[in-house]
């Protein structure tokens, strides 16, 4: 965090010092703007975007937005202001990024976006996002399966405005109600967080004690869940997530949680890159705008592969 | 007091005059509808016989050919396949052919029939009749359907749930079809070698 702060503490003076764009490196300056690395999905995503621009030659500029319009646009001024070649985005919201996108494409800044979309085609050259309905479809067969088709359950949400957490929740559903023997005892948002999936879930099994299975819009929510139930003695309530982090995947291998879906964050977010570097040196990426990328469901079985959203071969 | 509202239905239905309802595939503009599911519902109703008919006669390769060239895996039998963009999209198949029906489950909410279609008597292909269809094969075997054209990922889900409604809606078929033999043509979505065949009927006719 530190780090980063003295990066944009840094890009910030340098915006004001120089006006001329800075460009120390031979292919120019790619910006990376995602939300808060807190949550380490978002943390690789910058990592691995970072990673494929150096080896293209570029310079990176790494802002977080922590999920905040006016900072996200705010950070947008920065990256205009620096002269980026390209700015790579995982965005704060999907209405409220499409001013931010036009205007650095009026800047002639091309903004390639991951893992969220936003509500408007034509802004952005691309726009690569996770295949969440089909990932969510995985991951509750998978749940299904573990709850032998029948029994209560919780669900814990996504953060509304967010628009893979209903996304998610729907692919879920097209599965699981499929069983009417399979019965949703509570279904809450904790905003993808850890804490607040906790106390959740603290208080949905004081109101269901017969709980037999969480089915969790992504893995923070899954671990805060999880943390609960372990702290209440029950750790065989059976718990399924979403990213694929490499907490899930240790508590997968430790017998805890039971399964998560596999988001290829890492590899988006280097295709993004190479996307945006094809675009600058001939004037297309050869893609459609909107791509889907599938994801991979992880159970005990391949949880030994799993490194910082990506599976090893 | 029954003659009363005799009278009174009489007199409402003497003040009803008989609109016919609009086609709403006819103008491609369907009714203002409100949620993402009845928007899709309407849009899967007026591909379905101009443009989705008409696709998957043209673009179906006959099951045979089809499997021979997937003992190859899914990227030896791409020049028969569809794929939306995006890295690590799985191959579509569109297939047409005949076989005989070796065994159903009609139970199920996800009602499926494993078909023979080659004569060596044990099933090959399992056809899906729904009402649950999984899986995205129909919509992303469509060449025409582009997911840029659609606002987000739910819209566009919600266009691959209502395709597979429609084709199950589509489907009219016996209560048992066990040794009897039906012409089926449909899509469906293969990820890696070896991998089961699992269709998702446009068209399916018992002989």
């Amino acid at each position: 965090m530190n780090i980063l702060r003295r990066t944009f503490i840094a890009s910030v003076a340098l915006a004001t010092l120089t006006t001329a764009p800075f460009a120390a490196s031979a292919e120019g300056l790619i910006a990376i703007i995602t939300p808060s690395h807190d949550n380490p999905f978002f943390k690789a995503e910058a990592v691995g975007a970072e990673a494929r621009a150096k080896e293209l030659g570029y310079e990176t500029l790494i802002l977080v937005h922590d999920d905040d319009p006016n900072k996200q646009s705010e950070l947008f001024d920065t990256a205009i202001a620096r002269g980026a070649k390209a700015i790579i985005l995982d965005n704060a919201g999907a209405d409220a990024t499409v001013a931010a996108v036009r205007r650095a494409k009026d800047a002639g800044i091309p903004s390639f976006l991951i893992d969220r979309e936003i509500k408007e085609s034509g802004i952005a050259v691309s726009q690569i996002v996770s295949n969440n309905y089909q990932g969510a479809q995985l991951g509750a067969e998978e749940f299904v399966r573990l709850m032998g088709e029948e029994g209560k359950y919780a669900e814990l949400l996504g953060r509304e405005a967010d628009t893979n957490a209903g996304i998610r929740s729907s692919g879920y559903h097209d599965i699981i109600d499929q069983y009417p023997d399979l019965e949703m005892v509570a279904q809450q948002s904790a905003n993808w967080s850890q804490t607040e999936a906790y106390e959740r879930m603290e208080t949905i099994l004081q109101a269901n004690p017969e709980i037999k299975g969480v089915i969790s819009g992504n893995d923070t929510m899954a671990m805060g869940a999880w943390a609960a139930l372990e702290a209440a003695g029950r750790t065989d309530v059976i718990v399924v997530g979403f990213d694929g982090s490499n907490d899930v995947r240790d508590s997968i291998k430790a017998g805890g949680i039971k399964a998560t879906v596999l988001q290829p964050a890492f590899r988006q977010a280097q295709l993004a890159v190479e996307q945006a570097d094809q675009f600058l040196k001939i004037g297309e990426t050869g893609q459609e705008e909107k791509q889907l990328m599938d994801c991979i469901l992880i159970t005990s079985e391949n949880a030994g592969q799993l490194e910082t959203f990506a599976l090893t071969q | 007091m029954p003659r009363y509202w005799m009278a009174l239905c009489l007199l409402a239905l003497a003040a009803c005059k008989i609109v016919e309802n609009p086609e709403p595939a006819a103008e491609g503009s369907a009714p203002a509808a409100t949620t993402d599911e009845a928007r899709m519902a309407a849009k899967a109703e007026e591909l379905w016989a101009p443009q989705v008919l008409p696709f998957v006669a043209q673009n179906a390769t006959d099951i045979a050919q089809l499997r021979a060239a997937l003992e190859g895996g899914p990227d030896a039998a791409s020049s028969f396949g569809f794929r939306p963009p995006g890295e690590g999209s799985p191959w579509n198949f569109i297939a047409k052919g005949e076989g005989m029906v070796v065994a159903e489950d009609r139970t199920s909410r996800a009602a499926k029939l494993e078909l023979d279609t080659d004569g060596d008597g044990a099933g090959d292909v399992t056809v899906q009749l729904g009402p649950v269809m999984r899986g995205t094969a129909l919509r992303d075997s469509l060449g025409f359907l582009v997911f840029t054209d659609y606002r987000d990922q739910i819209e566009f889900a919600k266009l691959g749930r209502a395709l597979n409604d429609k084709a199950h809606a589509a489907l009219d078929v016996p209560e048992t079809l066990t040794g009897r033999r039906v012409a089926f043509s449909g899509p469906f979505t293969i990820r890696s070698r070896g991998e089961a065949i699992l269709l998702t009927p446009v068209t399916l006719e018992v002989r």
